[in-house]
């Protein structure tokens, strides 16, 4: 008996909850956007990053006097947990709640199949953080990417390499994720084009801390450069302390995850002298200091690698309404294609197919910061 | 209650709470700047506040105070009760079946997305429900076989553009393969040594996905998997598909609850209750054993090709042992071995989560803790199999 | 030959780690036959105890060594009392139930208490103060840390400790017999709810000494680190032989040097395939593992 009640009370909850009665009909015109960003799980840091970005470019808006036609900005914030599944539902769950706008995904696994929901019900999504060149390059028009590629990364960080840190053989690691794999093959094939020597291209798995075997290898094989390839800034840094206490004298070089505060925090001395490439941010802007002030003043930490590239995303999306005055997909596209503003990570403006551009710079670790060393662009040290 | 009762009750909320915030604490409030009291009293605060409440409630109601509201509850309770009793069982099926059919056309897309999954997870919950449920045998590695069938629909439709039906039957039938594979060197152990070697091949098998790129194209994933279609005409709508999947799930339904009552079935129960008494009483544990996992495998087979078909995209984060243990989680706190049970245990476990979004942060924590709250609640499960011995052995 | 040696000494001390998890995973299923899923997050909440009060008490100026000991004692005390708590909520009532009943609870713990720290410390990585114990040998390609040996000593010490008290001890003869039937425990006297608890007090204790070494050999913690050892440990532990306190050191050594070799010569990715398809060989010659005794045969 009780079953059959606990059955009609579980039915109706999930109508209930599914038809959203609790939603009321807010009489009010109201702006949402929404992000899609892994909240839990192994990268709820980057998740995090993100989503106070956005909400911060939101903050700016409405104290520049919001967005006219909208009475309020409301952000969104979904769990995709780096799990397409869950990326997709989350993406529903958006439509469902009347998002214009989406900024997000983290994962490219979970940033692709999302984005071809949204497609269909023509919702404009910009990614702060999903470098793999599929993500623009599927004919979608409603995808935008803030942040660079990996196939524009990979030869940036060869021409490092080769011209700057005039390395003759180098050893490569990735984790095993769309990300970090794509662009370890890419710095693979670059060098090797190049002239330099890849001695070995190796792997470890997501979720792993013993790194030893493989720098057994590394310190054996005695490379010019360990390129360091993972998906995230604290196993970068875990990579970095072993390689260390192993005595791996090569030069250490890891990529856009790894430029995250808490690598320093973490790898401490360890991570003096490494090098990593990253989008060039010019750090004396002042939209750069204002998001930074901002940043520290709402959670407490330094701005993560892609708070910046959410916070331009967002904006991105806010201004490109703004000059519209409407949230019709089509226009807010053609607006968002004419932007050409100072964001936080660069000077934003988007090309035809929704990338924004890369302009890899190289930075290096000194004293506990990053510091720009070369500029992939104009080939020069700072 | 009695006054002792009543104070021992009491005396234990005190404990707890004293205990919770000796735990609390040190977690919060030991800062390299310093010890610092105010947050973690704030959150104990709420806490110890929210289980007062609780207890002068469950008091209220141990006093017969809430008798009031509660009697007309239970008195209609006792009327649904008869009703449901009297009520032809097709009746009610088709009550069911009809609100399921009616879903989609008055719901919105999330909820599409959110009941073809939980028709994904009934799929997959009655197929592991035929090895843990019926068979006995404890599987943590089940999600692999929902891996090959979306794998199998993947590349079958991708490298030679077979279509979804002819791909689901194929995909049922790799997955059977595999599950015999793993079935067969699990044979000889029993209960947790079995636990950890399926937990074991489900791991490999993931790991393969993640790194045979030539075939799976490895962390990246299969993209562009062409939808189902019928007669030329692309389902192209999520409802569309919902009915597929609904198709899907009836089918597994029936298949299950004919199995259940079929020779098979009950040799099943036989080796669940005593394996050595079966064998003796002229059961081929062998065979039947291998046939459990064939069969579990073959559904999730069904559900992993839908799954690639639905998604249009796989990869292997989606086949992680949390995922196992997710569908493990349905079958139990349903009720092993019971079709509703089943069902409502996916049902629980699939909209809880979504339920929980509005928590955000704390939508994990909110969703483990319920589900150790609701397994002390009901041991046996929400809706527990009427035909489940117990053993001697367990009963000390 | 260096190159070898060199992989031998990571196995080994991957390897002690396991083992160090491991023992904490078999005590308790040795006496409830309870696969504690929520192992693990003690392993993670004592190594988030072990930064937190290593930080506050070098701030208060203490001497790095006598701040690690500290810290490390009330870490195990820490994770002790929350491992009581968590049996005394989650498990006791369903002593009776069945089995999986147990194990999905023990997996609800788990997700609570893996959230639970991700809520109260934040997603970001903690910084272990790796300073107090840097440094180490060097034979040309061969190096070898403190931090390396301090852990295989520890796992040494503990594992004979540990043997000790289960097999010398009053408490240890209690643990036996109430983990071989509890009526029968019971009826001669012994407090089986007791004893359980004492043997997740100790279990846990263990997992957070793990923790702390864990934190400071690789240098950080996060609130998920505590899943995939708690994987590995737990199929080291049956590994050996689920129940057995040595069976867990030859599971957990067995695991940590299949993982390193395979990495070291064979290819890092398939490293985990590896150390799986040795625990499916060995469970299918042996089903009780390489120590176990043979058990009854007992119901899911």
């Amino acid at each position: 008996m009780k079953r059959l009640l606990a059955l009609i009370a579980a039915l109706a909850v999930m109508t209930m909850v599914l038809t959203g009665c609790g939603e009321e009909k807010a009489a009010e015109k109201v702006l949402k956007i929404g992000t899609m960003s892994p909240l839990t799980g192994p990268y709820a840091a980057d998740g995090n990053d993100i989503r106070q970005g956005a909400e911060i470019a939101i903050e700016v808006i409405k104290e520049q006097g919001g967005i006219e036609g909208f009475d309020d900005i409301q952000i969104f914030p979904q769990d995709t947990a780096c799990d397409p599944k869950q990326a997709v539902a989350a993406a529903n769950k958006l439509i469902n709640d009347e998002v214009t706008g989406v900024v997000g995904a983290y994962c490219s696994s979970s940033t692709i199949p999302a984005s071809e929901t949204l497609a269909e019900e023509n919702i404009i999504m910009l990614t702060p953080a999903s470098t793999s060149p599929k993500v623009t390059e599927r004919g979608l028009t409603n995808m935008f990417r803030t942040c660079g590629r990996d196939d524009h990364q990979a030869p940036a960080a060869v021409k490092f390499m080769k011209d700057v840190a005039g390395v003759k053989s180098i050893f490569i690691v990735d984790d095993k994720t769309t990300y970090s794999q794509g662009l370890a093959e890419g710095v693979a094939a670059a060098a090797t084009a190049a002239g330099i020597e890849v001695k070995e291209h190796d792997h470890v798995n997501q979720g792993d801390k013993d790194y030893s075997a493989v720098l057994t290898k590394v310190k054996a094989a005695n490379p010019d450069l360990f390129y360091i390839s993972l998906q995230n800034s604290a196993t970068g840094a875990l990579m970095m302390i072993q390689a260390k206490r192993m005595g791996v004298d090569a030069i250490l070089m890891g990529q856009d995850a790894v430029y995250h505060p808490k690598l320093v925090e973490i790898a401490k001395s360890a991570a003096e002298g490494a090098f990593c490439t990253f989008g060039a941010i010019d750090k004396d802007a002042e939209a750069f200091k204002t998001f930074v002030s901002k940043y520290k003043a709402k959670s407490g930490n330094e701005p993560g690698a892609y708070s910046a590239y959410a916070f331009d995303s967002a904006m991105a999306y806010l201004l490109a309404v703004k000059a519209a005055g409407t949230t019709d997909a089509a226009k807010v596209r053609a607006e968002i294609l004419k932007l050409d503003f100072t964001g936080a990570s660069k000077q934003v403006s988007y090309q035809e197919n929704g990338d924004s551009g890369s302009n890899y710079t190289v930075y290096q670790v000194k004293d506990g910061k990053f510091v720009p060393y070369w500029n992939s662009l104009s080939g020069e040290k700072y | 209650m009695t006054t002792q009762e009543s104070k021992k009750l009491w005396m234990a909320c005190g404990v707890g709470l004293i205990w919770f915030l000796i735990l609390l604490w040190p977690l919060l409030g030991i800062q390299p700047e310093g010890l610092e009291f105010g947050k973690t009293f704030k959150v104990f605060g709420y806490i110890a506040v929210a289980a007062v409440f609780i207890m002068f409630f469950y008091q209220i109601k141990e006093a017969g105070h809430l008798d009031a509201v509660g009697d007309p509850i239970v008195s209609a309770k006792g009327r649904f009760q008869e009703l449901y009793e009297k009520t032809p069982r097709w009746i009610l099926l088709s009550i069911v079946l009809g609100f399921a059919i009616v879903f989609p056309l008055v719901t919105g897309r999330y909820a599409h997305d959110v009941s073809i999954s939980v028709l994904i997870y009934i799929c997959l919950g009655l197929g592991l429900n035929i090895v843990v449920g019926l068979a006995g045998l404890l599987d943590l590695g089940y999600i692999a076989f929902y891996g090959v069938g979306a794998y199998t629909y993947a590349l079958m439709s991708l490298h030679f553009g077979m279509s979804f039906w002819l791909c689901l039957p194929i995909a049922g039938v790799t997955a059977a393969v595999a599950g015999s594979i793993v079935g067969y060197p699990t044979l000889r152990m029993r209960g947790d040594y079995l636990a950890i070697v399926t937990l074991g091949f489900g791991e490999i098998v993931r790991l393969i996905f993640n790194n045979w790129m030539g075939l799976t194209n490895g962390p990246n994933g299969i993209l562009s998997i062409p939808r189902p279609d019928i007669f030329g005409f692309e389902l192209n709508k999520l409802w569309m598909l919902y009915y597929v999947i609904l198709v899907i799930a009836v089918i597994t339904i029936i298949a299950v609850y004919r199995l259940n009552f079929s020779r098979i079935g009950r040799a099943w129960e036989a080796i669940r209750e005593d394996e050595t008494a079966a064998e003796l009483m002229g059961v081929n544990t062998f065979l039947l054993k291998l046939l459990a996992y064939a069969m579990g495998a073959t559904f999730a087979g069904f559900a992993g090709a839908f799954f690639a078909a639905r998604m249009r995209f796989v990869g292997p984060e989606s086949f992680t042992f949390l995922e196992s243990a997710m569908v493990l989680a349905m079958v139990v706190l349903g009720g092993m071995g019971s079709i509703p049970g089943v069902i409502l245990g996916v049902l629980a476990l699939v909209a809880l989560p979504e339920l929980f979004r509005e928590f955000e942060l704390y939508r994990m924590l909110v969703f483990g803790g319920t589900m150790t709250l609701m397994m002390l609640i009901r041991p046996a499960g929400i809706w527990p199999a009427s035909r489940v011995g117990r053993r001697s052995e367990e009963a000390d | 030959m260096e190159f070898f040696i060199q992989q031998l000494i990571n196995g080994i001390t991957l390897g002690a780690v396991y083992a160090l998890i491991a023992l904490g995973y078999t005590m308790v299923y040795g006496i409830i036959q309870l696969i504690n899923f929520a192992h693990g997050e003690f392993f993670a909440a004592g190594g988030y105890m072990g930064v937190i009060l290593i930080s506050y008490l070098a701030a208060q100026g203490l001497h790095p060594y006598a701040c690690l000991g500290i810290s490390l004692v009330l870490s195990m005390g820490y994770c002790a009392l929350l491992a009581m708590a968590v049996e005394q909520l989650a498990y006791k009532p369903l002593r009776q139930a069945s089995r999986l009943a147990a194990l999905l609870s023990a997996l609800g713990m788990s997700i609570f208490l893996q959230n639970g720290l991700m809520l109260t410390q934040g997603v970001y990585d903690k910084p272990y103060p790796t300073e107090i114990t840097a440094g180490g040998f060097e034979w040309g390609l061969i190096s070898v840390s403190y931090m390396q040996i301090f852990i295989v000593g520890l796992t040494a010490v503990l594992l004979v400790a540990l043997n000790i008290l289960v097999f010398k001890t009053r408490i240890g003869r209690a643990m036996r017999a109430t983990s071989q039937d509890k009526v029968m425990a019971a009826l001669v006297g012994i407090n089986s709810n007791r004893v359980i608890a004492t043997t997740f007090a100790i279990g846990a204790a263990l997992a957070a000494a793990a923790g702390i070494m864990v934190g400071l050999y690789y240098g950080s913690v996060n609130y998920s680190m505590g899943f995939v050892p708690g994987i590995k440990a737990f199929a080291a532990a049956v590994l050996g032989g689920i129940g057995n306190i040595t069976g867990a050191l030859i599971g957990g050594l067995i695991i940590g040097m299949v993982e390193i070799f395979a990495a070291g010569y064979i290819s890092g990715e398939y490293k985990d395939v590896f150390a799986f398809v040795i625990l499916i060989g060995v469970l299918y010659f042996r089903p009780t593992g390489i120590m176990g005794e043979n058990v009854d045969d007992t119901r899911v």
